[in-house]
């Protein structure tokens, strides 16, 4: 249950690789924040720090309004769960879950109420007198957390823990976490590569890229106002749809052009672009999957596209499509609103004509493709 | 050259693309060497930019530093005991101490330096020569002990590795206590005592760990090994012990009998044992690591049976040591030995033999050195067949499956996967076998002990040399059998196998695969 | 059609029988294998057994079979002196040697420190040196120290184990494979180093470890080179190799032959039992030290 500070935090391995750099964050007394970011982006190494197994090159990081940058991860009272679990393969379960406990001396009596209650939590006790080696993966992984659960420590630290299992698996685990979280009640790190695990796991989600944050928000905030094309892409699934196009302004009204189209950019989004005194331009423009509609031929807002793959899904159509030039238009339709004829007729090699509205409409600038209303 | 493109090098023929290969290989050598020349240049302007810096470093700490800090230029530890590390601080003070005292009480570090003459050509090492003396009332003559060559060098030695020893702690304790004003000075509390001794269990337990081992390695390898470089320039051996006969320096006089290509020279004899030595070693190392391979294979196979009683039977091998079943081997094929006779009676012994009435394999240098391989590697197939195994269980079986599929026989499943994946993993293994080879001591000196002499040669070093002696039984006898006990040239030429073998190392470490990137196989 | 069918059904059935062809093959060379392989052993054995001649005869079964070669052995020669000083040096060099090679190879495995890189490479390099040109200083300081001749096993153990972390390549190699996410997790659970090393690492640890002992308790039965500097023909601090050595020289191996048959079947039995009994480990040191090179 602690505060915790990164103040221009930085990582430089070597000479001049940097993995991190100005990193700053206040995170908050009981908040779950995930990092997530592709491989590579510094998440891992960040989180490393904070446990103190990666040094500091720069800046500052406090636990509890303590700066704990030359601490040893013993002394800065956290938990933290591995990627692969790092069971002790030549100790019980028990033993494992214990291993922290045994280290501070604690007397028996405790370490056993303590153990035996994690284990209750997690479902293990029938397990605790066996080796890891005889356990599953998703039993290694809970084992891994109730050892970081015995602690009672001020941050509980989490390094991909869900990655290395399967997807049924990933997707009860992840119920189980938040389920978990209500019960251990204290500050939460995160890190993951996946967005789902991210938008349904965190309170405020921190999207990293190349060492760099690129937005920190709540799943709300970054999924509505992405703060430029990568976190916009990032985030959702299939990703957002991008269009280089040219924003036009006449007599006082927005109009967008994506492949011949023409359509006006209405409501709070005209009111916004008006009062950033936004002219016309190039722009990127951006459209989730999802918030297409189908249209048609004689449609002057329409978007004509061949259909090349057709995924159904259950509940949803995923389309993957190509416009006249050869860009790739991903299109998500829910399933309930067509009858079986229209689903017949979306064949790969036809071609639908596909829309939006101007409300789900993303703009960003060409060049430095930062969100224009952001 | 021309460098091809990956597209490009993917059209040549296999005959073009093996000699385009080779191409890049030769023409890489300049390079190899010029970053050879260019890591040693570095490595001496790295060492100068460090002393630069130590020394501007040492200026501002002195010019910077408090009056605690400057006093401690002088008494050890005064900084460290000024900012309350007072175990740290009595530490370098004893030693300061210790230094000092050593250092100028009569007979300690600068009289035995004294008497070294370090590097003056031509003058003695000691200067007390011993002697007989007459003694007129009991009538008999008595030695009159004088100095011991060996023990002075030695003291000698020691001294200066003390004087190092001495800057570097001064240095040391300097930089602790500048470290300490500035702790100080930005308000933190310095480490104690007891901190210092719990981060020997923590942050570092790599000083816990490895001051022992590298204290042992330090006197019984790099000491040695420094005081044998020295020797070289000496003129010790059996007739200059240093104690009935102080030996001195002389320089570079004896290398120029490496240049002696004459019978007897230094340079002929060293030239033909080097090159029956890399045979050896290159028949040794390879002979056991393709027939190991072999019979893991067989051994492997799918469907064979008994495959623990054959893996035991060769494993047995290993258990007994290794002198025992090589005396008895060697043995048997003696002129009186059962293989030798029966040999004799097939009418299977060399021609050249029986002309100079000489009848046993060993006789002959070339059957001789023949039998040596062949013995050789009944002693290394287990060894390599144990290896092999676990890597052959490591190839995945789908490799294989695949291969099948599309076509591939067992031979050319064998070249394809099985030979490639091996080299690959034993790359580092098969230059450490040969390095080891190169230094088998016991094969060579328990089988032949480097027999039949060599006649070309004569005697070289004070032995005699033989037609199967390695450069390591050569030196061994320089050493210990001979009667002039030639350590000077013993010195020279264990340098000389020095610059072989790191030769050699260099060039293999450029060629092999895996010992850049490791994970080219998974 | 038919033919390719045809086709097939015939090589099918040539790789069966080719098959059971090349098995035998097989067998049959290892069957030649194992023979060549046990000679030695069952001829020192059966050597050890003759009494009606102590010189090499031209026939492999002995006339006489009797004990009076190991009778001989005890009662004429001190091998019984070499043999006990050679078990000394075994275990003595087994403990040091393995303390020596733990600590070293898992300081370089594990650990991250300055100068790590440094001293790999110049142990490297060190051991390009022929070793045992060190024996020039190192003989004559222990004769000065009273560790040669009668006292040679106590130098020899010094020798032997002193400079044995430079032979850290294998243990080095094992450590190597063990997750580093372990070491991380125990000390985030609050282990300091040295925890780490001795409730985490060393627990896993066994086989490396029994490896190491093994080695360590095997070199002195082999060693002549090293350990005939120290002795200097002093019978009383011989090793079995040096001892055993001149019984096969040109002037007594007509004597001694059979005696040294037996002192060899002697010298072989406790270093086998130890061996067999720790085969497992012994192969999973061998393999996995030749994997990371």
């Amino acid at each position: 249950m602690a505060q915790v500070k990164l103040t221009n935090v930085k990582k430089i391995y070597g000479k001049d690789t940097v993995a991190v750099d100005e990193f700053n964050l206040e995170i908050a007394d009981k908040e779950f924040i995930v990092f997530v970011g592709p491989s590579g982006c510094g998440k891992s190494t960040t989180l490393r720090m904070i446990a103190g197994l990666e040094e500091i090159s720069g800046g500052t990081i406090e636990i509890d309004g303590v700066v704990v940058n030359d601490l040893q991860p013993r002394d800065r009272n956290i938990a933290m769960v591995f990627q692969n679990y790092a069971l002790y393969p030549h100790l019980t379960v028990f033993e494992n879950m214990a291993f922290s406990l045994r280290l501070k001396k604690v007397p028996n009596d405790i370490v056993y109420e303590k153990v035996t209650q994690a284990a209750e939590i997690l479902g293990i006790t029938e397990y605790l007198t066996r080796k890891p080696r005889a356990l599953s993966g998703g039993q290694r992984q809970r084992v891994a957390i109730g050892r970081a659960m015995v602690r009672d420590s001020k941050v509980f630290l989490m390094d991909e823990p869900l990655s290395n299992l399967d997807a049924k698996l990933r997707n009860q685990m992840r119920a189980e976490i938040i389920l978990l979280r209500e019960k251990i009640d204290t500050t939460f790190i995160y890190v993951t590569h996946d967005q789902t695990e991210a938008m349904t796991l965190g309170d405020r989600i921190v999207i990293m890229k190349d060492g760099f944050i690129q937005q920190v928000g709540t799943p709300t905030e970054v999924f509505d106002m992405p703060i430029n094309v990568f976190v916009a892409e990032f985030i959702g699934a299939p990703k957002m749809n991008i269009f280089k196009t040219n924003l036009i302004c006449e007599n006082g009204k927005y109009f967008v052009t994506p492949y011949g189209a023409k359509i006006e950019v209405t409501g709070k989004k005209a009111e916004l672009l008006k009062e950033k005194g936004i002219g016309s331009k190039d722009i990127i423009l951006g459209v989730r999957p999802e918030h297409f509609v189908l249209s048609n031929a004689n449609d002057p807002k329409a978007i004509p596209c061949k259909i090349v793959v057709n995924e159904m899904m259950g509940s949803e159509l995923h389309i993957h499509g190509i416009e006249e030039n050869g860009d790739k238009i991903i299109v998500r339709i829910p399933t309930i609103t067509l009858d079986d004829d229209q689903r017949k007729a979306l064949t790969n090699g036809s071609t639908i004509y596909v829309t939006f509205e101007s409300k789900v409409m993303h703009f960003f600038d060409a060049d430095t493709e930062r969100n224009l209303l952001y | 050259m021309t460098r091809l493109t990956d597209l490009e090098y993917l059209k040549l023929n296999k005959f073009q693309a093996l000699m385009y290969k080779l191409k890049l290989f030769f023409f890489a050598i300049p390079a190899w060497f010029a970053k050879l020349g260019k890591g040693i240049l570095n490595f001496f302007k790295n060492c100068g930019l460090a002393i630069k810096n130590e020394i501007v470093d040492i200026i501002t700490t002195f010019t910077k530093g408090n009056w605690a800090v400057k006093l401690s230029f002088l008494i050890f530890g005064f900084g460290n005991i000024y900012y309350g590390q007072i175990l740290r601080g009595l530490f370098f003070f004893l030693f300061e101490v210790i230094f000092i005292g050593y250092m100028i009480v009569p007979s300690g570090g600068l009289h035995w330096i004294g008497k070294c003459n370090f590097f003056k050509t031509g003058e003695t090492i000691g200067t007390v020569q011993g002697s007989m003396k007459y003694d007129p009332i009991l009538d008999t003559q008595y030695w009159v002990a004088g100095d011991d060559s060996v023990k002075v060098l030695l003291y000698g030695l020691l001294s200066v590795v003390f004087i190092i020893a001495f800057i570097y702690t001064w240095r040391l304790q300097v930089k602790q206590c500048r470290i300490c004003m500035n702790i100080t000075a930005s308000g933190k509390k310095v480490r104690s005592g007891k901190d210092d001794m719990k981060s020997l269990l923590d942050d570092q337990f790599h000083k816990t760990l490895l001051s022992l081992p590298i204290a042992g390695i330090l006197l019984f390898t790099v000491l040695p090994i420094i005081y044998m470089v020295l020797i070289a320039f000496t003129s010790y051996d059996a007739k200059h012990d240093g104690y009935s006969n102080l030996f001195s320096w002389v320089g570079l006089e004896h290398f120029n009998e490496l240049f002696n290509f004459g019978v007897g020279g230094l340079g002929l004899a060293f030239g033909e044992i080097l090159s029956w030595t890399l045979m050896w070693s290159f028949f040794a190392t390879f002979t056991n690591y393709f027939l190991g391979m072999f019979v893991a294979i067989m051994i492997n196979k799918k469907g064979i049976k008994l495959k623990k009683f054959w893996r035991t039977v060769l494993v047995m091998t290993i258990a007994i040591p290794q002198f025992v079943s090589l005396l008895y081997v060697a043995r048997l094929f003696d002129a009186t030995g059962i293989l030798g006779k029966l040999l004799l009676e097939l009418n299977l012994i060399p021609q050249s033999m029986i002309d100079a009435n000489n009848l046993s394999l060993w006789s002959d240098p070339t059957s001789a050195r023949i039998l040596l391989v062949i013995i050789n590697v009944w002693i290394g197939i287990p060894y390599m067949m144990l290896m092999a195994t676990g890597i052959l269980m490591n190839i995945p079986d789908d490799l294989y499956e695949s291969a099948k599929i599309d076509g591939a026989s067992v031979w050319q499943q064998y070249m394809k996967i099985t030979l490639p994946y091996m080299l690959f993993v034993t790359g580092p293994y098969l230059l450490t076998s040969f390095v080891n080879n190169l230094n088998n001591f016991n094969v060579i000196y328990l089988l032949t002990n480097g027999n039949p002499i060599n006649t070309q040669i004569g005697t070289a070093g004070g032995v005699s040399v033989g037609s199967t002696d390695l450069l390591i039984t050569w030196l061994y006898k320089m050493t210990l059998n001979s009667g002039d006990s030639l350590y000077y040239m013993a010195s020279i030429v264990g340098i000389l196998v020095f610059l072989v073998v790191a030769i050699l190392s260099l060039i293999v470490y450029n060629v092999i695969p895996s010992t850049k990137n490791e994970e080219d196989f998974k | 059609m038919n033919k390719t069918d045809n086709q097939i059904k015939k090589t099918g059935l040539g790789a069966k029988a080719s098959k059971r062809l090349g098995n035998t093959v097989i067998y049959i060379i290892l069957s030649v294998i194992t023979v060549i392989w046990l000679f030695p052993f069952f001829g020192i054995l059966l050597e050890s057994f003759r009494v009606e001649r102590p010189d090499q005869v031209n026939y492999l079964i002995p006339k006489d079979f009797g004990f009076d070669n190991y009778i001989k052995l005890y009662k004429e020669t001190d091998f019984f002196k070499w043999f006990i000083n050679t078990g000394i040096m075994g275990i003595c060099t087994a403990i040091f040697q393995t303390l020596f090679i733990l600590m070293m190879s898992y300081a370089l495995s594990r650990l991250r420190f300055k100068g790590r890189k440094f001293l790999m490479n110049f142990m490297l390099v060190l051991g390009m040196f022929p070793g045992f040109l060190t024996m020039i200083l190192i003989y004559k300081v222990f004769y000065e120290l009273g560790l040669t001749m009668e006292m040679a096993p106590v130098g020899l153990i010094i020798v032997y184990c002193a400079s044995s972390a430079m032979g850290y390549y294998v243990s080095k190699g094992f450590f190597d494979t063990i997750p580093k996410s372990l070491d991380e997790a125990a000390r985030v659970d609050g282990a300091t180093r040295f925890q780490v090393f001795y409730k985490v690492i060393m627990p896993l640890s066994k086989p490396i470890i029994i490896y190491t002992i093994l080695m360590g308790f095997m070199a002195p039965w082999g060693d002549f080179m090293l350990a005939s500097y120290l002795i200097h023909e002093n019978s009383a601090g011989m090793n079995v190799a040096v001892g055993m050595y001149k019984w096969v020289s040109k002037t007594n191996l007509n004597t001694h032959y059979t005696m040294f048959c037996a002192a060899g079947v002697l010298v072989a039995i406790p270093v086998t039992i130890v061996f067999l009994c720790l085969q497992k480990y012994y192969v999973e040191g061998v393999t996995g030290g030749a994997v990371k090179g």
